[in-house]
């Protein structure tokens, strides 16, 4: 057994490039899976535990400002509820803060214990004044606002000013983003910061054990059932708040896990291309060895251990270094929910990730070896070199067919004379292209949803109203700009639509609402009352199609709605429950209703700067001026891992083509001295070197670029149907033609490049030497 | 010109410890010769052919073939000279492996564009191998394999041909015809250098000896050709039985 | 070569007389002997004697004298042919002893003398080697094969001249002892 491993350890010595190849391909690919896995297995438990912890609330309904309480307080038996929290009052407030103006709920509560919805105290103290309040800590992080500055209250005429006592963690936050976020005042405190109709109630509900969607939305229909019509103005229950908060680590896990999977098949390849070579190269020695005694399985020790001591130690670094990189995009996630943070992972899934690698990467080593084992030694010392095979002729003659020059025409033939070999290259390559398309258009995906939904380019300047200002006065003042093309109000809504329990976000355009660019898959944009478009995932769920007419409520009156497009829109959360329609279908009913944004148009060459300073000059306390340019992505995180991925299988790739040319050109040693001989100039020989990492990189590259749009389509669709849509066709081109093509001639290039050092060596090639060597 | 390959004291050193090293050799051979050059392994005869064929630079010296100074000539200029101008025979043949008997002949012409499938065919002919022309060189036999690479050194016309060791990996019938395949191409015009061990195949063929130790020329010898009788060159001597 | 069984040997195919043994020998040798035909009557007769050969027939005149074996000569033949050639190698050249003479002598031109050996040495291969080619093109095979083996023979002698020039005179044609 000590000599097969002298052997091996003295080949390692010896072949040390060979020795940094696996090393790295094995690193990348075991880091890659390693974080994978530690996401997939991760992903569930940091919001089962804080949401146990802190009992959050399984249902949170909001009620009609005019609602009695006395009956609310109720409430809690009549759905069964273990636990409940409040009746708390509540009103949204818009406040500014360094210049920026925010838009919150705020809701009085006097402690921030209880039963339900327990609030974690992570800096300062709760108020105790009626100027105090308490803010989440993702809105702390976003706004950078701290402990003890103050907010200037505009949603109310006299502008209360309030400090911030301290920062709390809620569970049962929606989105951690700024437009979803609640703060803590002093029940006292309330009454000052409610706009005039402004004001609701909000209940916790906690059930004995995790209730169920049909059991929510039973509850919700008892409680609409027990009170006066229209008192219930909204609901939320955990499950949407779970989804939420995974939407986007399922999106990043689904795409990791494809990418892991990848780079795993690519190690396979490599790893299996790389012992074949070797094992190739050593055929003499093989032939020796057998001679002098050893077994056909202590040959193919020899061999896999060979590969096992790099890939090992590559898996030294790489699960290590896996387990760390996953850390921050944990984090992240659980940041973004205002969770808090635990480090974690799981020894025994490392150590199932190091078992798994190691396999993984003997298997492809073991059968090049065995078949290295089996060879007779007398056949092997006698044909020094194994004999090829003759699969390139028919690739050579049309080469030669086609007029390319011999030492092209010989390359070609040189790349397919192995069948094997130009196989696994070839897939190498082919992930390698596939992964960049997919990279490449998934982040021009994403880089094009946050435009659109913004409405970049039909919009020019974005306008958030504080409901102090009325829109007549907010539009008086735009009209009074000269450069004022067009302008559209939007007000955010609930209504009830029959076959969904909780009432559907709606948001309401007056003004020329279908300029604004939403596409439309079927159907049309609605042209006045009583005209809605929805995203598929609420006609699948209320069961309607397009032409549909049903009966709506709002606010306890009913509204007659035809249905009459599908919309691609992301607002809807996941499921994608959302309407859009005009104001004037229930304009009537909502006097009290005021815009709360408006979206202006300028008249083409205007000053946009110019604009936004004037008119948030004329109303700095209420009105929020912003330019319309899209910003950073939320999902900018994903489109990074997902580009490192690429590259890094990209690389692989790269990795297996010089590796393959290298064996090559060894093994072609001979060969090569002889062409040399017979007068091929160096030129001529580098081309020959060049001409066959080309066709490799051209066969895998043609084939990986529409496997890979494919793909991409593929995941498009996933996150499209996560927002409860289905793509619409003109979303799926990412990369145009000769973007493609670009990429497929750069993969092809990228090689020939790679080409260069074995070719330089070719042509190096000592003929006296190597001929004389026998 | 009669002066087809000269050598002006070429000096080639090797690093410490590889042998083949040559001192201070000139030498001159006139085209149409049929030359041997023999001498123990390690004795430079090798490098003395790669030197010829421009594979190899001197140290120091001066090479020239058909007139052209070798040591002006860039690595593509010399690659270009040994195409056109030098025909390699070696001792284990040296068939690219994965091109057929008839694509191995057309290599030397297609590394020049040139199309001459008719003439490589007629080589092979000659050569008494045109059956096979569509095989792999794994599936001929050693002699076969040698005569297509010969077919393969002579498809540019080369101004010499150059053999190593021909016959080290023929058995002797293949051997024989090989050497009298040169033999044939010697008397139609063709300079021939062949370098060789065997002292018996060196003055069967060639009627010049040059023996080559330690990296000097020691010996350059032009036999003669006389028709002898057989016993002008042996005695048989016998012993008359006691009385 | 040892007359005595070279003509038992041929006695061995047929009866032969005397003339005929020494044509059957030309053709064999083809010149290259040194025997001439009295010798061959000598040796028929001293056959005779040790019972060896018979004559067939009545006696006539000895040129005309058909002979044949006898058992006892055939089992002498078979004998001999069965043994191997053993004894010591018969060194019959004067350059053995020349040129061991000259490398011991200090003075004395030794290279000069082994490259002039030499030189003689591949002559005489090159004149062998076209004797060699002539017999085979004439059909000669007996002939053909006695040259191979002079051949061959020469080719060792001229191993040993090199031999002895490169141990004498060393890798770097320095002189050595």
């Amino acid at each position: 057994m000590s000599a097969v491993i002298v052997k091996a350890m003295s080949d390692l010595r010896r072949r040390r490039l060979q020795v940094v190849v696996i090393f790295v391909t094995t690193l990348l690919a075991v880091a890659t899976g390693t974080m994978a896995l530690t996401l997939l297995s991760q992903t569930n438990d940091p919001f089962q535990i804080a949401f146990a912890a802190q009992r959050g609330a399984h249902l949170r309904v909001t009620f009609d400002g005019r609602t009695d309480p006395g009956t609310l307080a109720g409430t809690p038996s009549l759905v069964g509820a273990a636990a409940f929290g409040g009746p708390y009052r509540a009103t949204p407030i818009q406040f500014q803060y360094r210049g920026h103006k925010y838009a919150a709920a705020a809701v009085g509560r006097d402690e921030p214990g209880g039963e339900v919805g327990q609030l974690v105290l992570v800096a300062g103290r709760w108020p105790v004044g009626d100027d105090e309040i308490a803010v989440t800590r993702s809105f702390a992080d976003l706004s950078h606002v701290s402990v003890g500055e103050t907010l200037k209250v505009v949603s109310v005429a006299d502008a209360p000013v309030l400090t911030v006592a301290g920062e709390v963690i809620d569970i049962d936050q929606v989105r951690a983003d700024i437009s979803a976020q609640r703060a803590w005042v002093r029940t006292s405190a309330i009454d000052r910061l409610t706009a005039t109709g402004g004001g609701y109630y909000l209940m916790n509900y906690r059930f004995a054990s995790d209730p169920t969607s049909a059991q929510l939305s039973t509850a919700v229909e008892t409680l609409r059932a027990a009170l006066p019509p229209g008192s219930i103005t909204g609901s939320i229950n955990y499950l949407l708040v779970r989804s939420i908060f995974n939407v986007v680590n399922q999106v990043l896990i689904g795409i990791l896990v494809a990418f892991s999977i990848f780079a795993l098949v690519a190690t396979v390849a490599i790893v299996a291309n790389l012992v074949t070579g070797i094992v190739i190269s050593a055929y003499r020695e093989i032939g020796i060895m057998k001679a002098i005694g050893f077994t056909p399985l202590q040959v193919a020790l020899v061999f896999v251990l060979q590969i096992l001591v790099p890939a090992a130690a590559a898996c030294l670094f790489g699960i290590p270094g896996g387990t760390i990189l996953s850390q921050p995009l944990l984090a992240s996630s659980s940041d973004a929910l205002g969770l808090p943070y635990h480090a974690t992972f799981s020894v025994l899934l490392d150590l199932v990730a190091l078992g798994g690698a190691l396999l993984i990467v003997t298997l492809a080593a073991l059968l090049p070896a065995l078949r290295a084992g089996r060879l007779k030694p007398a056949v092997v010392i006698a044909n020094a070199a194994a004999p090829r095979g003759r699969s390139g002729r028919w690739i050579r003659r049309l080469a030669s067919g086609l007029g390319l020059p011999r030492p092209l025409v010989l390359g070609v033939g040189d790349a397919v004379a192995r069948p094997l070999r130009a196989t696994l290259t070839a897939v190498a390559v082919f992930l390698g292209v596939a992964t960049i398309v997919i990279a490449l258009g998934e982040t021009r995906h994403f880089a094009d949803i946050y435009p659109y939904e913004a409405h970049v380019g039909p919009v020019d300047v974005v306008v958030s109203k504080s409901a102090v200002l009325t829109d007549p006065e907010a539009m008086r003042l735009f009209e009074a700009q000269p450069e004022t093309e067009r302008v559209v109000a939007e007000t955010i809504t609930n209504i009830v639509v029959p076959g969904i329990a909780d009432p559907i976000p709606s948001v309401m355009y007056r003004g020329d609402s279908a300029a604004l660019g939403y596409l439309v898959t079927t159907g049309r944009w609605f042209n006045g009352p009583g005209e809605v478009v929805a995203p598929k995932g609420l006609l699948r769920d209320a069961h309607l199609q397009v032409g549909d007419t049903f009966i709506a409520s709002f606010r306890g009156t009913t509204v007659p709605l035809r249905l009459v497009g599908v919309v691609y829109d992301f607002a809807g959360g996941p499921g994608g429950h959302e309407l859009m329609l005009d104001s004037s279908t229930v304009v009537p009913a909502l006097a009290d209703l005021s815009p709360s944004t408006y979206f202006v148009t300028l008249k083409a060459g205007s000053n946009v700067a110019l604009y936004v300073d004037r008119v948030a000059a004329a109303q700095p306390d209420q009105l929020e001026v912003q330019a319309n340019t899209s910003g950073p992505t939320q999902l900018g995180m994903v489109s990074a891992v997902l580009l490192a991925i690429a590259a890094v299988i990209a690389l692989m790739a790269v990795g297996g083509v010089f590796n393959t040319l290298l064996l090559n050109a060894r093994e072609g040693a001979r060969d090569i001295a002889t062409l040399k001989a017979l007068g091929m100039s160096p030129r001529q020989l580098i081309a020959m070197v060049a001409t066959s990492a080309a066709f490799l990189a051209l066969v895998g590259g043609v084939l990986a670029v529409p496997a890979g749009v494919q793909l991409d389509h593929v995941l498009l669709d996933l996150v499209s149907a996560f927002g409860g849509n289905d793509t619409p066709p003109s979303f799926y081109a990412a990369l145009a033609s000769w973007e493609l093509i670009a990429i497929l001639l750069a993969g092809v290039a990228v090689a020939m490049l790679a080409a260069l050092i074995p070719g330089r060596w070719a042509a190096r090639t000592n003929v006296v030497e190597v001929l004389r060597a026998e | 010109m009669s002066q087809l390959v000269v050598l002006k004291d070429v000096t080639k050193v090797y690093q410490a410890g590889i042998t083949g090293a040559l001192s201070g050799v000139s030498l001159t051979i006139e085209n149409g010769e049929f030359t041997a050059i023999m001498g123990p392994s390690g004795s430079g005869k090798s490098t003395l052919l790669n030197l010829i064929a421009g594979v190899d630079r001197p140290t120091s010296g001066s090479v020239a073939v058909g007139g052209a100074d070798l040591g002006t000539l860039g690595e593509t200029a010399l690659a270009r000279f040994r195409r056109d101008h030098i025909g390699f025979v070696f001792q284990f043949f040296y068939l690219l492996p994965n091109l057929t008997a008839l694509e191995n002949v057309l290599i030397p012409a297609q590394l020049k564009g040139k199309v001459v499938a008719g003439r490589a065919e007629a080589l092979l002919d000659e050569l008494g191998i045109a059956d096979v022309s569509d095989r792999y060189p794994a599936r001929l036999s050693g002699g076969q394999q040698q005569r297509v690479a010969m077919a393969r050194a002579l498809i540019n016309r080369p101004t010499l041909l150059l053999a190593d060791e021909p016959t080290g990996a023929l058995d002797t019938h293949s051997g024989d015809q090989v050497l009298e395949l040169l033999r044939e191409l010697n008397r139609d015009g063709q300079t021939i250098l062949l370098v060789t061990h065997d002292a018996k195949i060196a003055t069967r063929y060639a009627a010049r000896i040059i023996s080559v130790v330690d990296g000097k020329i020691v010996d350059d010898a032009r036999l003669e050709s006389p028709d002898r009788a057989a016993s002008e060159v042996i005695r048989v001597r016998v012993a008359e039985m006691s009385s | 070569m040892s007359l005595k069984y070279g003509v038992l040997g041929l006695l061995k195919e047929e009866p032969l007389h005397g003339y005929e043994v020494k044509n059957r020998f030309e053709g064999m040798l083809g010149g290259t002997w040194e025997v001439n035909v009295g010798q061959i009557y000598t040796t028929l007769q001293r056959l005779e004697r040790d019972g060896l050969v018979r004559p067939v027939g009545a006696r006539g005149d000895r040129g005309k004298q058909t002979y044949e074996l006898s058992p006892e000569g055939r089992k002498a033949l078979d004998q001999w042919l069965g043994e191997p050639e053993s004894g010591p190698q018969q060194l019959r050249e004067d350059i053995y002893v020349k040129l061991l003479l000259a490398a011991r002598i200090a003075n004395g031109d030794l290279r000069g003398m082994l490259a002039r050996q030499k030189r003689s040495y591949l002559q005489r291969l090159r004149d062998l080697n076209r004797v060699e080619e002539r017999a085979r093109r004439d059909g000669r095979v007996d002939l053909a094969r006695l040259v191979r083996g002079a051949l061959l023979h020469t080719e060792a002698d001229l191993k040993w001249i090199d031999e002895l020039a490169s141990e004498r005179f060393g890798t770097e044609g320095k002189e050595t002892k």
